[in-house]
């Protein structure tokens, strides 16, 4: 926050002195009117870009609860619920922290132990088609399940989440979902799961009944569906940017208030211009929710991360995919999943393009936290002006510190579901 | 002070040897060039990494540089150098590069450019390959009205890894953005349309199109294969859409259509009916 206002002051400044150089050399109405003119087929990518073009939440066909006020209140404290964890420490938000743009600060996650990727922002996630950086489900409740079982995050099981819910949840679950078969912990193993690196998680699993796997299967599907239905409710607000779009939209005049800094401007116009960032940052959460290989660094431990190229099998097999037992969905809504590509080798090493709104709150940077500030980012983007998917202009030193500018201007409040207060 | 002459006389040793290396190289090449002028009786090639093939009447010997080796889906640029079949170039000839998909049974939309570079050898520029899979390339030569051709094959065009990524062709000025078109060789009509009105980007949706034959009759029953390349970039669509058929009336839809890009994007619609295959690409700017 000081940082912020230091910048701003620097920023005013820096503005002051130009409007005083701009006043001896030109007049000042020329000169606004230069600096705020923007072409129509400009107005269309700026109006593309702008929050007002957001629209209302994308309907989850998988998820019935999804819109479901007493499931994003139950989803929420789940969310923030430390007992889905092997040391019951590590719940949700100690990745996605609500205090950092819902997500962390660390290059490489940590839950039980350190994850290989970099934990993703949740800001305005429901808009996106895939989960995950490299994609590996196709719905938010089915991504929310994931972590649950991963030794490295929340190191438990789909038996365990299923007596934590019996036991401190029953009666928000079984309002909204219907009665909770008997459970007990004797006879329902604790670590069951159907695990591939874990034999003996998975023997417990599989000896229990069908009718028992199903019960499992269903409460820890409906605690995956009410968690969705609460990240779906953190969004972004109006940042300075879409304050500005929206003044140059209706036609009204920039006061002094609403108007970005020159360096914002220039950058904006870079941004949509010459550096080419809209070819993957676009729309209103500036991505486009599809998978590219920037050929950066590799980072944590094990061999070269496939990224994309490996999770299209993993979505596609996904035992809670949009096209299972436990999907709402019928068949045809399933569109992602229908019409995947299942290119693997056009998707090497490739992961998701993240949103840019609140970007600058929430380094480090990129799927294995490789850069630790914006500037890195952009000088490596710089570097790779040979590579047409990346070639992002000749930009000079300048032009990188404005297109940095700007993307400070697309900070903004986070809403989000809040707890009742008691 | 041994050991400094030492480290001396072993970098007078590795500078030599480097510029003699160097030397050699570039005197190979403008030997060779030379070889070919006079005539000699032996077909020598100008690149270490090219492909030969002899024309089927055996008159020519041709050699195809490709960048990298392999073509690519999207755009390409080749390289040939025409050798007369007992040896010397062949300069001021009428070269034609036509790309071919032997199992689509279709060609490309946009035509290769050639130029001639002297001294036998002609670069082919634009080479458009919509799509990944097997696809041969047919060069014909012809000089002083005696023609012969080569094909080379390419078992498996692939698209482009990003790391290869290195071609980038920006739009040519004017492009035809008609939304209806004839096949690349007249045989049908292709027309398409957005479900929904206006193509937004990085959402699924459907088109739906409408195909007659020459004579303007519907034709139903074709087998037809929708497939986008962004020649900008050298990638495809970030799906695989369906083609299902709507009743009669020539009526298809396409499922699955997305774009996760702005600009640039080709969409080939290629059509098999009645014993006939043809193609036809349509140019679209993604906003």
């Amino acid at each position: 926050m000081r940082n912020h206002v230091i910048r701003t002051t620097q920023s005013a400044i820096a503005a002051s002195l130009l409007l005083i150089i701009a006043g001896v050399m030109i007049p000042a109405s020329a000169w606004s009117l230069d600096q705020h003119t923007w072409t129509d087929g400009q107005k269309a990518i700026l109006r593309s870009l702008w929050i007002g073009s957001l629209g209302p939440l994308p309907v989850d066909p998988s998820n019935r609860y999804s819109d479901n006020p007493k499931a994003a209140a139950l989803g929420r404290k789940l969310f923030f619920e430390d007992h889905f964890s092997g040391n019951m420490k590590v719940s949700c938000a100690t990745c996605h922290r609500e205090d950092y743009s819902f997500t962390d600060n660390l290059p490489l996650s940590h839950g039980m132990d350190t994850t290989p990727r970099r934990s993703m922002p949740l800001i305005g996630v429901a808009y996106n088609s895939w989960f995950f950086w490299d994609g590996r489900t196709d719905s938010l409740w089915s991504q929310a399940l994931g972590p649950i079982e991963n030794k490295l995050e929340h190191g438990i099981s789909r038996t365990m989440s299923a007596y934590i819910i019996s036991k401190y949840y029953r009666e928000e679950y079984e309002s909204l979902f219907g009665p909770i078969p008997e459970i007990t912990e004797e006879k329902w193993p604790q670590e069951a799961r159907p695990a591939q690196d874990d034999p003996n998680a998975l023997k417990a699993w599989v000896l229990m009944t069908p009718v028992q796997r199903e019960a499992v299967n269903r409460i820890y599907v409906n605690m995956g569906k009410a968690i969705a239905a609460f990240v779906r409710t953190i969004m972004p607000q109006p940042s300075p940017f879409d304050r500005y779009v929206e003044k140059i939209l209706s036609g009204e005049n920039i006061t002094k208030r609403m108007a970005l800094t020159n360096d914002e401007i220039a950058g904006l116009r870079l941004f949509i211009g010459k550096a080419k960032c809209t070819n993957c940052h676009n729309g209103p959460m500036f991505t486009n929710s599809d998978f590219h290989n920037l050929g950066l660094p590799q980072k944590g431990k094990g061999g070269p991360d496939k990224g994309r190229s490996a999770a299209i099998t993993q979505v596609l097999s996904n035992e809670f995919n949009c096209l299972s037992q436990y999907s709402d969905a019928q068949a045809n809504e399933c569109s992602e999943l229908r019409f995947i590509d299942t290119s693997g080798k056009k998707y090497e090493g490739a992961f998701k393009t993240p949103t840019l709104r609140n970007v600058t709150e929430r380094p480090p940077y990129m799927h294995a936290g490789q850069f630790t500030t914006v500037h890195e980012v952009l000088e490596f983007y710089r570097s790779q002006a040979q590579n047409p998917e990346l070639g992002h202009g000749d930009l000079t030193d300048q032009e990188l510190g404005q297109i940095e500018a700007f993307l400070h201007a697309l900070s903004s409040p986070i809403s989000s579901l809040q707890a009742e207060k008691k | 002070m041994k050991r400094i002459l030492f480290v001396g006389a072993a970098l007078f040793f590795l500078m030599t040897g480097c510029a003699a290396q160097e030397k050699q190289t570039g005197g190979q090449m403008e030997g060779m060039a030379e070889e070919h002028g006079h005539g000699d009786a032996k077909v020598t090639k100008h690149f270490d990494d090219s492909l030969t093939k002899l024309t089927e009447n055996s008159l020519y010997s041709l050699e195809l540089v490709v960048p990298d080796k392999y073509l690519k889906m999207g755009v390409n640029t080749v390289e040939i150098i025409v050798h007369h079949a007992t040896g010397g170039d062949v300069a001021q000839a009428e070269v034609t590069v036509t790309p071919w998909m032997p199992s689509m049974g279709h060609g490309v939309m946009q035509k290769p450019v050639i130029t001639e570079r002297g001294g036998g050898l002609y670069s082919a520029g634009n080479v458009v390959l919509s799509m990944t899979g097997h696809w041969q390339m047919k060069v014909k030569v012809d000089k002083d009205g005696k023609a012969d051709t080569a094909v080379f094959d390419f078992p498996e065009v692939k698209a482009m890894g990003h790391e290869h990524a290195m071609m980038h062709a920006p739009p040519p000025k004017d492009l035809d953005y008609s939304t209806m078109k004839m096949t690349a060789n007249d045989a049908f009509n292709v027309m398409y349309k957005s479900v929904g009105g206006q193509i937004r980007i990085n959402r699924i949706h459907s088109w739906e199109l409408t195909i007659k034959n020459a004579a303007g009759q519907p034709v139903n029953d074709a087998k037809i294969t929708v497939v986008g390349d962004m020649p900008e970039h050298g990638h495809g669509l970030p799906t695989q859409p369906e083609v299902s058929k709507l009743g009669t009336g020539g009526l298809y839809r396409v499922d699955g259509m997305k774009f996760t890009m702005p600009g640039w994007w080709i969409i080939t619609v290629s059509v098999m009916a009645n014993g006939v295959h043809d193609s036809v690409s349509f140019n679209l700017n993604i906003l």
